[in-house]
């Protein structure tokens, strides 16, 4: 990790508009990283291009590699300087080892703890092995990512309540009965939302649908659908009594099911529990429902106010990830600036070294032999003794690991030193 | 030997009642695996120690309150351990294990007594282990349900929280309530049979009236009427979980209070 830079923008940053003027298109992410790879000063390159975020990840032979990147940047995307001022953000050093932990675990995603940009990530870094584009770096630092955001998945529940209408449906469903398997839906209207919730409830295993609606063409379309039956309308309460998921969704301005009415089917079901999933809007179930033993009514608000609750959730374990990120990105540095010291240290010494003889070489036709051979051997001892204070602030193990790799880049910015020729 | 087996247990249990409190406060499954592990090499030692006391007194460990105590203790843990094996119900450990902790301390503080003439046949001993397993299940059966008062008023408010992601759903403490209570109510029959045999053959007379036996006699009734309308009315949630309240309390009368109004069955 000479000099490790980040680029990028992402949702935090940059608006839609934005990011879509950046996104890498999947076929050209290889031309991309190709061209990136012959840039002057850029060593290793990886892109991440997702509808949330682009960002560039290189090794740079220079201290300011992200100005490299950013010229990059513009020119792929025949952008004009300072069209994206204020929006790119950049990351150096071990910033780049945080910020990539971070987005690997979905610590840094809209929806915090969403899996995708975990297999995001991992088809970036495919691409650049194919393009050739890794090297040393990258292919420590990424592989190291995967394993943290499998560590955080594992030990916070980050990633464990859902966050959407019909996953949370399906949620609910579940907290109910256990197991969906062979559960039947009855699904009243024949709403696309309605569609949709079916859709994810079957999939979770319920087996039997029955479609009912007071016009019988698209109620039958929709039953084809799902392998299910069409059922008279008239006949609705014989299926409420066998249904055990209501999924309502009809275009009807009152209460399809109300509670008098239901009162008569929940005795009729031995108080069986009943989930019914209220997805139209007006309401077509009399809220007074859900007060009925063993009927849980849920509307599309109350679906939301446990979607907020998870995200809540998902908020309180995204901080305990935090304390992970923070623990691997100090191991991580810690573990790197160790397989530096030792060729550091060795180069240091022949620097200094260098540096001296160079002036006695300037002078070695006014001595003798012998004189050559005794300030030779001087000049060496000095170069070492100079080296020493140095030497010993490299190996200081009481400063924190950030704060050693600090020293290191300084170090070798000074002398000018390069651990890999 | 007894008592090191004793206190090797109690400490298996108190680390495992630990580690299911933390599992249920962290939601981590690590914690919860150590609470198994512990309960069940509690468990093992338990019996052992159960065993050991047989073999050395050459009585059955049911005859004093101390004995029944820490028998009881060994039910409730096997209970706790078949709601896990069968049923993967977890969050049940939070409310078992205390009890098993509580009672196993609770035989510390109590004094030996002589094992009572009246109790050296084999009727009492069949009557006496067939009571303390029921009397470990309906246990059971009363926690669960109340988890699954918990777990519906969670999802009836709408507003998930701490239960709603620490429990199983509803029809599986369903399952669970049902199958406890038909069991328990299977070995409280078996076992007050028993007793009825034996206090027949070799008991004093007027047994009948003892406030004991009248006791688990109601509670039995109360017990069967569950039953009944569970199976053909669908009890479930509120109404069942009450009842079985009621029932679970008049079982404790039955084993701790009708002492208090004198009678013959003073043990």
């Amino acid at each position: 990790m000479k000099n490790l830079v980040l680029v990028g923008v992402s949702h935090h940053t940059a608006p839609i508009e934005v990011r879509e003027r950046l996104a890498f298109p999947e076929d050209q992410i290889s031309v991309a990283l190709q061209q990136l790879r012959g840039e002057a000063h850029v060593q290793e390159g990886l892109i991440v291009s997702t509808c949330n975020r682009v960002e560039m990840i290189a090794d740079s032979t220079d201290s300011n590699g992200d100005r490299f990147l950013r010229e990059f940047l513009h020119r792929f995307h025949r952008l004009s300087p300072g069209d994206l001022d204020g929006y790119l953000y950049t990351h150096r050093c071990h910033d780049v080892v945080r910020h990539v932990f971070r987005v690997a675990s979905s610590l840094d995603s809209m929806v915090v703890g969403e899996p995708q940009i975990l297999s995001q990530l991992k088809t970036a870094y495919r691409e650049a092995a194919r393009a050739g584009s890794l090297g040393r770096s990258l292919k420590s630092l990424l592989p190291r990512a995967f394993f943290v955001a499998k560590r955080v998945r594992n030990e916070t529940s980050i990633a464990q309540s859902p966050v959407s209408i019909s996953s949370v449906a399906v949620e609910l469903a579940n907290k109910i009965f256990g197991d969906l398997t062979g559960k039947t839906i009855l699904m009243v209207g024949a709403g696309k939302m309605g569609e949709l919730a079916a859709r994810n409830l079957v999939s979770s295993g319920a087996r039997e649908v029955f479609v009912t609606n007071r016009s019988p063409e698209r109620a039958h379309q929709l039953a084809a659908r799902f392998h299910g039956s069409l059922v008279p309308f008239e006949h609705l309460d014989d299926y409420l009594v066998r249904a055990d998921i209501v999924l309502v969704s009809t275009g009807a301005s009152h209460f399809v099911l109300d509670r008098t009415h239901m009162l008569a089917v929940v005795r009729r079901r031995k108080y069986r529990p009943l989930f019914i999933i209220d997805i139209s809007v007006p309401r077509n179930v009399d809220p007074l429902v859900n007060d009925i033993e063993n009927i849980f009514v849920y509307d599309v608000d109350d679906l939301q106010s446990v979607i907020e609750s998870n995200l809540d959730d998902r908020r309180r374990e995204a901080e305990i990830a935090e304390g992970i990120i923070n623990q691997e990105v100090e191991n991580y540095v810690r573990r790197l600036s160790a397989n530096h010291i030792g060729p550091l240290i060795a180069d240091l010494r022949r620097r200094m070294e260098e540096i001296c003889l160079q002036e006695l070489d300037r002078h070695s036709g006014s001595l003798e032999e012998a004189q050559l051979e005794l300030m030779e051997r001087i000049l060496k001892r000095t170069a070492h003794r100079l080296a020493h204070p140095l030497i010993l602030k490299i190996k200081e193990t009481d400063s924190s690991p950030s704060r050693r790799l600090h020293n290191l880049e300084l170090i070798k910015q000074v002398f000018d030193l390069d651990e890999d020729p | 030997m007894g008592s090191l087996l004793f206190t090797a247990a109690f400490c298996s249990y108190v680390v495992g009642l630990i580690h299911s409190l933390v599992s249920f406060a962290t939601k981590r499954d690590l914690f919860y695996r150590v609470a198994l592990a512990a309960v069940g090499l509690g468990f093992g030692l338990h019996t052992a120690f159960l065993v050991f006391q047989a073999v050395d007194q050459a009585h059955f460990p049911l005859a004093t309150l101390k004995e029944s105590l820490a028998f009881f203790a060994w039910t409730v843990s096997l209970c706790f351990l078949i709601s896990h094996l069968r049923f993967g119900v977890k969050a049940i450990g939070l409310f078992l294990l205390p009890l098993v902790a509580v009672l196993m301390l609770g035989t510390v503080f109590i004094k030996a007594s002589p094992v009572p003439r009246a109790l050296e046949s084999y009727w009492v001993f069949l009557h006496s282990t067939f009571i303390f397993l029921a009397y470990g299940m309906l246990f059971v059966a009363f926690i669960a349900g109340f988890l699954y008062l918990f777990q519906e008023r969670e999802l009836k408010n709408k507003r998930p929280k701490t239960f709603y992601h620490r429990l199983p759903s509803l029809v599986v403490l369903d399952d669970l309530f049902f199958k406890f209570l038909v069991s328990g109510f299977c070995f409280m029959t078996v076992g007050l049979l028993a007793g009825v045999i034996w206090a027949e053959k070799d008991w004093v007379t007027g047994w009948q009236k003892d406030p004991k036996v009248l006791a688990a006699l109601v509670t039995w009734g109360i017990y069967l009427v569950l039953l009944y309308l569970k199976v053909t009315a669908g009890w479930r949630g509120k109404r069942a979980a009450l009842l079985s309240m009621a029932g679970f309390i008049s079982a404790l009368f039955a084993f701790l209070g009708a002492n208090y109004f004198g009678g013959l069955h003073a043990f």
